[in-house]
């Protein structure tokens, strides 16, 4: 295996905003990916309008916030485990479950997912600072799209 | 019409309906795996939404999150295709009370049919021929006994909430019956958590002929002719033709009358197939009737010049069904490629797809959602692609079918074009001398791929 070939791969994905490279050459194959541990690679920003084209959920949207540029131990990402529309605060006047800064611990509610007529209190699986929040209130979010960063 | 479609499933069948709404001007959105990402049908659809990760039972099986994402993208309807939630009579209702119309017949109609044991019953009512057998579930041994010497041996002891040929056992003989009894009752209970059983005589190796019917709103329904699908392997279907080689007009006359007949008992609503077996003396019986559009639905669309898919949409919409008689004309096959190795016992044969080529041409179409370098997934039926010919005459069919299986290039992955070539050059299949047991006899020979 080319070393070299190796560093310049890694050099070309961490200055992009690409996720995953994979080259295959006469037999041989090499594949480097951002987050290798993770099923589904693309960002999730989004995701629902309108899917057509290139646009199709490899490709982050021109312009579109791409969270966490590296990958690193200290960061977590909430995803949504259902389908439905995300709410920031328990009732429309009320205040938002948590603000960028706040500090979470594991099953605290961080917000709601409305389906299907009834309100599901989502918790964080993690304890940290909450660093990002990626959807609007009232957006519909799809399963497994990234809701909120948080720093460990 | 509709004005935006949720398709509640994914494959070919999801692609098939897609191209439908396309052409009426009908929105449609896609729901998804994480397997499924790159599927040929969230890339054609309108919009996507990611339901869940690959286990069916994780996504496409997960009601609220279909209702959720039928509701944030606002659909008017909801198309089940066949599989998955299409014969769920809970999904049926759950989508009627959330003020989206499924595409097929009421949960009613789905929950009665659903029943193998009352629909059994519902349709000797309305005069059709059924399997001689118990009046229902059978509770006890005792009366399993009883009602098997009433009928005569050989017995079949079926699941009542089983299908797709699980949950059943032969009986032959006196002896053997208590043990298979107590081991179908077991079996049922571990499969579709109902452990009744009912019992039938067994025709022996019957013809498995199908009818097409469509019903209306307004209680009109129609026949689209028939199917044979005798050509099985473990009650699996692989090859469907139309019309079949074995049913004269006088038989397909009565079979289709008693089809409607069937029909009109139950007010059906939109499409549906009533399976029937047929011995070798053309004595036919009930046997399922299936409350949606079926895989092989393509060859009675190439005898009929009818797309079955549109009229769904146009019954479920409130359109009256064509009063016309509908013709028939032609002779049309149909080969299940799925994704297995017929020379390793049919064993699954997922991966990437390198080399993917589909023939084409006057009257052969293929169905299918995979292209070159597609990832057949492991979560899923192996139903990669339907390749459907249309000739003027059995004959022609068969040896266009065979044309067009030579041509038909799928590399990476195991399939079973070989394994239909070799059906095509059989002598009984070409003769249109085939029922149930043909597979049973068929030797495989594993060529050089």
């Amino acid at each position: 295996m080319d070393l070299n070939l190796v560093r310049k791969l890694v050099k070309l994905l961490s200055e992009s905003d690409v996720d995953e490279i994979e080259i295959e050459e006469e037999g041989k194959k090499i594949r480097i990916a951002k987050h290798p541990s993770r099923f589904a690679m693309a960002p999730q920003v989004a995701p629902l309008y309108p899917v057509a084209e290139a646009a199709r959920p490899a490709a982050p949207a021109a312009g579109a916030p791409v969270p966490a540029p590296a990958p690193s131990a200290n960061i977590h990402e909430v995803r949504s485990p259902i389908v439905g529309t995300f709410y920031r605060a328990p009732a429309p006047d009320a205040a938002p479950f948590v603000q960028v800064g706040s500090d979470v611990q594991a099953g605290n509610v961080l917000c709601i997912i409305e389906a299907m007529k009834l309100m599901n209190e989502i918790e964080s699986d993690s304890a940290g600072k909450v660093v990002k929040v990626l959807v609007e209130n009232g957006q519909p979010v799809e399963y497994d799209q990234v809701l909120f960063i948080l720093e460990k | 019409m509709f004005k935006k479609v949720l398709i509640a499933n994914r494959g070919e069948i999801a692609l098939r309906v897609i191209r439908v709404c396309r052409q009426f001007g009908i929105k449609t959105v896609a729901v998804y795996s994480q397997a499924d990402r790159d599927s040929l049908h969230v890339r054609f659809a309108d919009e996507a939404v990611c339901i869940g990760p690959p286990p069916s039972k994780e996504s496409y099986l997960k009601i609220p999150r279909i209702i959720a994402a039928a509701e944030i993208t606002n659909v008017d309807a909801i198309h089940p295709g066949y599989g998955f939630l299409a014969e769920n009579a809970g999904f049926a209702e759950i989508c009627t009370t959330s003020g989206i119309k499924f595409i097929g017949p009421t949960h009613q109609m789905i929950a009665s049919m659903g029943d193998k044991a009352l629909a059994k019953d519902t349709m000797k009512k309305a005069g059709v021929p059924v399997v001689p057998g118990s009046d229902g579930v059978v509770p006890t041994v005792g009366e399993a006994l009883e009602i098997a010497r009433g009928i005569g041996f050989p017995v079949i002891i079926k699941a009542v909430a089983g299908g797709g040929g699980r949950g059943m056992r032969i009986v032959r003989e006196e002896s053997e019956l208590e043990n298979a009894y107590k081991t179908a009752q077991h079996e049922a209970g571990q499969a579709f958590a109902n452990a009744d059983v009912y019992i039938e005589k067994f025709v022996e190796q019957p013809h498995h002929i199908e009818i097409q019917v469509f019903g209306d709103q307004f209680g009109n329904a129609i026949h689209f002719g028939e199917r044979d699908c005798s050509v099985q392997r473990r009650h699996q279907k692989l090859i469907e033709e139309s019309p079949s080689p074995f049913v004269d007009e006088a038989l397909r006359k009565k079979m289709c009358e008693a089809a409607i007949k069937g029909c009109k008992a139950v007010g059906y609503e939109n499409a549906g197939t009533i399976e029937f077996l047929v011995d070798k003396d053309k004595n036919f019986y009930f046997m399922e009737m299936n409350t949606r559009i079926q895989v092989e639905h393509p060859v009675t669309e190439q005898v009929t010049g009818h797309d079955l898919v549109k009229l769904q949409l146009q019954v479920a919409a409130g359109e009256r069904l064509p009063r016309t008689k509908i013709p028939q004309r032609g002779h049309a096959i149909e080969c299940r490629i799925n994704a297995e190795d017929p020379a390793n016992n049919f064993r699954p044969s997922p991966g990437r797809i390198t080399d993917f080529h589909m023939p084409g041409g006057f009257g052969v179409r293929v169905d299918t959602h995979s292209y070159n370098g597609y990832q057949v997934p492991p979560y899923y039926d192996s139903l990669i692609a339907k390749l459907v010919v249309y000739a003027q005459t059995r004959e022609g069919a068969v040896n266009k079918m065979s044309s067009a299986l030579e041509e038909f290039t799928i590399e990476g992955i195991k399939t079973t074009i070989p394994f239909h070539r070799q059906v095509m050059r059989n002598e009984n299949f070409r003769a249109g001398k085939f029922d149930t047991s043909f597979l049973d006899s068929f030797q495989f020979v594993p060529e050089e791929q």
